[in-house]
């Protein structure tokens, strides 16, 4: 299933100025149905700061058995919080984010 | 009663001396910042020398023991602390603090004497990873030049800290990532680099007119030539990461503007030992974890040298000292790697030596000190890493602060850090709508080296061989630049939050004094009015700076990570 973006940030649409500079520095885009897998994703972006998957603490919280509620997870992923952790709302649709909360929920410590 | 009479005129002298030294102001220029007065501190690297050395004498190795605190500065909203790099000019202090906030200050007694906070994207830094810290300013032609987490440099006039331009030159909104790193000036040009790396872009360095503002050329550190563009496979290029966010320096011998270049995306690749075909980026990655050399007119390439071909590991080459010096008639520039090795080069970046600072280095075997082959690479498969782990740390051998050479005891004094990591290596895909995501390719944690523990150290070394003198231990790596001075001294802020004075020729601690909080930015020297200042940043945050209380605990589990002060000393 394929959702549509969830916010286009503001200012994007108006800076046509931009669309030169843009493909000079940067980027044709990914495919947007690419799949969502949540590894990568974490592997990607979020292990960065959750250290082993999630498992330890690093720049960020351990997130394995995390005593917070879905709701707090969800908006954490969301909003973010300035100077610590960057917010995700852009990024990732509601049911995206549901699996990554599926994931944190299901993180166990390595074996061995 | 005498004493007060002392005290109440004191003020007054101070003044009449800060008003004469600003009626003397000339304005910065190149040859200015080339000849590097012993009263300012003109650019990033203290001269286009990359010296990070001050010829001050007056607080020397006999009479630092009465160093106290002359004045501190609170800049506020300090998120991730403080890492700027003050500079000096004619008596007034010129620093930023997180959020591209620009103070001017009278150099002997603190008084502001303006600020600059910047409108800044809220919305935009809320998204981003490596933010909203600032590195420093550039000083030119009466300007203060100061670039933003949101993709735009500014041109302030120094005396009042009116904007007289402002740029934009990096479409951050779908870039994601903005300027952290202080510009620098020289020839007419204001030369800044993108945050890039593991964020998936091209990495450009831009020059813009230090009068106008007008951009004067790009040159995209990914893939920017011909050449380059055939060391990435499958198109990767368009994703590549690099840039140069520190700043480099300028050889006006040679007309040239010589950068570090940061590392491709992802930061982790999957490869397997056949990296020329295989993995996420197959090839060497043109012209990322390089040092090179731009022509600063036309921003041509002239010459580069790539510390790490098709770099597996994020050990890059964005520090930005370049450490001029001259030994037996060679003229020489040292250029330390994040994987704790320093390259020495001649002025075309042609390797003439390299050598190891760091202890714990197993991401090769060894890098030829002759050609600066890497000999022994590790290039991993998909999957866990944990035997040995990689070292160093992701942290680096050596992290984006700046080491000193002192001409007085030939010696370059650097930090070196000893730490390892696990890791597990995995695929991923580079994200591009709706905006540019993070690319690591690995989730990680930190770990010892094999059969030690993690440690820091300050090294007093010879620049070209690398001989040891004398090293200092930390129990925790600093993350803070490095200052000696002509009166025999190293300065030291380590992460604990204490500033350290050491015997420049002896390693022998002389003095130290306690700042509250972390150091991971700049310090300097500078005088006014006869009188000889040290002006450090104290604030810890960021992304090494928030590993510590995890890992470490102790004093860091309390530790502020939105706060700082700017704290400067002189002789009681
Ligand atoms: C730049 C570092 C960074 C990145 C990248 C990052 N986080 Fe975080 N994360 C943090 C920090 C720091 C906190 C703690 C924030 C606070 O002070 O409450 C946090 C908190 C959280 C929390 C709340 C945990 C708790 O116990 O409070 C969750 C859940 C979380 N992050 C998930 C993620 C996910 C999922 C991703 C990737 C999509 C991600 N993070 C990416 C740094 C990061």
């Amino acid at each position: 299933m394929r959702l549509p973006f969830k916010t286009i940030p503001a200012g994007l649409g108006a800076s046509l100025l931009w669309t030169a500079m843009a493909q000079a520095q940067s980027a044709t885009p990914a495919p947007e149905n690419a799949t969502f897998e949540v590894e990568q994703v974490f592997a990607g972006t979020c292990g960065f700061c959750h250290s082993d998957g999630g498992r330890a603490p690093g720049k960020g919280p351990q997130l394995m058995n995390s005593p917070r509620d879905d709701d707090f997870i969800r908006s954490r992923i969301k909003h973010g919080k300035q100077g610590a952790m960057p917010a995700f709302e852009g990024a990732f649709t509601d049911a995206q984010i549901d699996q990554v909360i599926k994931y944190i929920r299901a993180l166990k410590p390595r074996d061995g | 009663m005498r004493k007060q009479w002392l005290n109440s005129g004191l003020p007054v002298l101070a003044v009449a001396a800060f008003a004469a030294s600003a009626a003397l102001a000339q304005t910065v220029d190149t040859s200015r910042i080339e000849a590097a007065g012993q009263n300012d501190w003109l650019t990033y690297h203290g001269s286009y020398k990359s010296h990070h050395y001050s010829p001050l004498a007056q607080i020397n190795a006999s009479n630092v023991g009465n160093l106290g605190v002359a004045w501190m500065h609170i800049p506020g909203r300090s998120t991730r602390g403080l890492q700027s790099m003050p500079l000096v000019a004619d008596g007034v202090l010129y620093y930023t603090g997180s959020y591209s906030r620009v103070f001017a200050l009278n150099g002997a007694t603190g008084e502001v004497l303006w600020s600059f906070f910047p409108e800044l994207d809220e919305a935009l830094i809320s998204r981003q990873t490596h933010s909203p810290y600032n590195r420093g300013v550039a000083l030119g032609e009466g300007k203060v030049f100061v670039g933003t987490m949101d993709g735009r440099l500014f041109g302030l006039d120094a005396k009042t800290g009116k904007v007289l331009w402002e740029t934009r030159l990096i479409d951050s909104q779908k870039l994601t990532v903005g300027f952290t790193g202080a510009p620098l000036y020289a020839k007419g040009s204001v030369i800044i680099g993108a945050q890039g790396g593991e964020w998936p872009g091209r990495g450009p360095i831009f020059a813009v007119d230090a009068s106008t503002g007008k951009k004067k050329w790009e040159f995209l550190t990914v893939a920017g030539t011909d050449e380059a563009m055939k060391t990435w496979g499958n198109e990767s290029w368009r994703t590549g990461g690099g840039g140069g966010w520190m700043p480099g320096t300028y050889d006006s011998e040679t007309n040239t503007i010589l950068w570090g270049t940061a590392n491709p995306a992802p930061l982790y690749d999957w490869s397997g030992a056949d990296y020329k075909t295989q993995g996420a980026r197959p090839g060497d990655n043109l012209y990322t974890s390089s040092v090179i050399g731009l022509d600063i007119d036309t921003g041509k390439l002239k010459f580069y040298h790539q510390e790490l071909p098709h770099d597996a590991w994020d050990f890059d080459s964005a520090v930005g000292e370049f450490v001029m010096l001259e030994r037996d008639g060679q003229k020489y520039v040292v250029h330390p790697n994040k994987g704790g090795f320093v390259f020495v080069y001649d002025r075309n970046l042609g390797v003439k030596n390299v050598w190891r600072l760091v202890e714990n280095i197993n991401f090769v075997k060894d890098i030829d000190p002759k050609t600066g082959a890497l000999i022994g690479r590790r290039d991993f498969s998909a999957g866990k890493v944990t035997e040995p782990p990689l070292c160093p740390f992701i942290g680096g051998g050596v992290s984006w602060n700046s080491g000193s050479y002192n001409p007085k005891t030939g010696l370059y004094y650097k930090i070196g850090q000893e730490w390892c990591m696990t890791l597990d290596v995995q695929k991923t895909t580079p994200v591009t709508t709706p905006q540019v995501q993070l690319n690591i390719g690995a989730d990680f944690k930190m770990a010892p080296p094999p059969g030690g523990e993690i440690y820091g150290h300050l090294d007093a070394r010879d620049p070209i061989t690398g001989a040891k003198k004398w090293e200092v231990r930390y129990p925790e790596p600093p993350l803070g630049s490095v200052l000696s001075t002509a009166g025999n001294l190293v300065f030291v802020p380590d992460s604990r939050g204490v500033l350290h004075a050491y015997d420049a020729e002896t390693g022998a601690e002389l003095w130290k004094h306690n700042n509250g909080t972390g150091h991971q930015g700049g310090i300097v020297s500078y005088s006014v009015g006869g009188k000889q200042y040290i002006a450090v940043t104290a604030g810890f945050g960021g992304m090494l700076a928030d590993e510590y209380a995890p890992n470490f605990g102790g004093v860091y589990k309390s530790m502020p990570r939105d706060d700082g002060a700017l704290v400067v000393f002189s002789l009681k």
